[in-house]
């Protein structure tokens, strides 16, 4: 292990660089707090990758999620906030600093804001991993496009589930959304959804799993679902699957930190949005509790900056690399 | 060295935002074929890449050999710029 004095050192590391993250790196960033992002995919996070956004506030007509999550971006890199590509591996508490273990090496941070969110996750069926990205997909405005005038599954009945079946009506000739149980999305995707299963673009099937993936000739071409109610095999002849049925916490890199996580994996925090290891901070999606908003993600990130601030007033002069 | 690159993308790509990005800041100079612009060139996306996916970057090196990246990868990426 390298000298401490030779890790570069930073006030605030933040893990990620989603809604969260940039909302708090502008606050940090400009009230020159030295603020190092690292993010593993994409800075915007889910937000960049979703299609439409209509509810967050000061957008009338709403925006794009990559339009939101690039304005972000450039907000929190006007004030001066870094971001890295990378990842974050471990964190290790060592008092005053906390020691990151990254993809770019050890750094050293005084204070950290994990923002690292979550990501789609998968069904677990015979076929999805056999045919992922030639058949099997979790990114409609990625891979969408593939799709022009062919038919398609989306499983899952949340916001997202919805959201995106909507988006790829633009593409698809058809959709038939696989849904477990009931449709849970708002009620304002519930009253869109309506008008494409009117003009028969979808196809809403309640109380339906999917089972398996089916494909000939290196394709997709058929979905196996149940009803649940019957207990009927039904067949899906289909180009492809979209896959939207929940999130999964991007926790494991704190697995043996000390860091206190919920049952599903999501990090505890105290009314300072403080984790279990003292100046380790969490905001979004990853924190047990969230409502997996784009805009309280943001609002999270806000008052997360201020707390972090407040802890680092209590602590010694700023880092002085 | 490189000789020349493409990038496979659509309009609401994130991914291929990032990797424009990181050519941009590396100085590279790229063409972008749109697929929702021009949807008869998908096939060939596919048939370079494998996958129904985008981005897919190209990077054709002077000797005419070529590099095929598929998504924001950029462990795959960065070498292939060299």
């Amino acid at each position: 292990m390298a000298e401490t004095k030779d890790i570069p050192k930073h006030d605030v590391i933040m893990v990620g660089a989603g809604p969260a993250a940039l909302a708090a790196a502008i606050y940090t960033t400009r009230e020159d707090i030295d603020t190092l992002l690292f993010e593993r995919a994409v800075p915007g996070g889910l937000a960049a990758v979703t299609d439409w956004v209509d509810n967050y506030p000061g957008f009338a007509k709403g925006l794009a999620g990559l339009d939101l999550a690039t304005a972000l971006q450039q907000q929190a890199e006007r004030f001066g906030a870094v971001i890295e590509l990378g990842e974050v591996l471990k964190i290790h508490d060592e008092g005053e600093w906390k020691r990151l273990e990254t993809t770019s090496g050890d750094m050293l941070a005084r204070a950290v804001l994990i923002a690292t969110g979550s990501d789609y996750k998968k069904i677990g069926v015979p076929g999805e991993q056999e045919y992922y990205a030639r058949g099997v997909h979790y990114c409609a405005t990625c891979d969408g496009a593939f799709y022009r005038d062919k038919r398609l599954v989306v499983v899952g009945g949340g916001n997202s589930a919805v959201q995106e079946s909507i988006f790829l009506t633009r593409y698809a000739s058809h959709i038939d959304l696989l849904v477990r149980s009931t449709v849970k999305a708002s009620d304002v995707l519930q009253h869109d959804l309506q008008k494409y299963v009117d003009e028969g673009k979808i196809t809403v099937h309640l109380g339906t799993t999917t089972d398996e993936i089916l494909g000939e000739d290196n394709k997709v071409v058929k979905v196996v679902g149940t009803t649940t109610e019957t207990g009927r095999k039904i067949i899906f002849e289909t180009d492809g699957v979209f896959v939207f049925v929940g999130l999964k916490p991007n926790s494991e890199f704190l697995e043996g930190s000390g860091i206190e996580l919920d049952h599903i994996h999501l990090v505890k925090s105290d009314e300072n949005l403080q984790t279990s290891m003292p100046g380790v901070f969490v905001a979004g999606d990853i924190r047990s509790g969230a409502t997996m908003q784009i805009a309280s993600a943001s609002g999270e990130g806000a008052t997360a900056a201020l707390k972090i601030r407040e802890y680092l007033e209590g602590r010694e002069h700023p880092v002085q690399n | 060295m490189v000789k020349n690159i493409t990038i496979f993308t659509t309009n609401t790509c994130a991914y291929c935002a990032m990797v424009k990005k990181y050519l941009d800041v590396k100085n590279h100079k790229y063409e972008v074929v749109n697929l929702d612009e021009q949807p008869e060139r998908q096939a060939e996306a596919l048939a370079l890449s494998g996958a129904l996916t985008v981005p897919v970057t190209v990077v054709t090196k002077h000797d005419d050999s070529r590099e095929v990246v598929v998504g924001y990868n950029l462990a795959k990426l960065a070498p292939a710029l060299v």
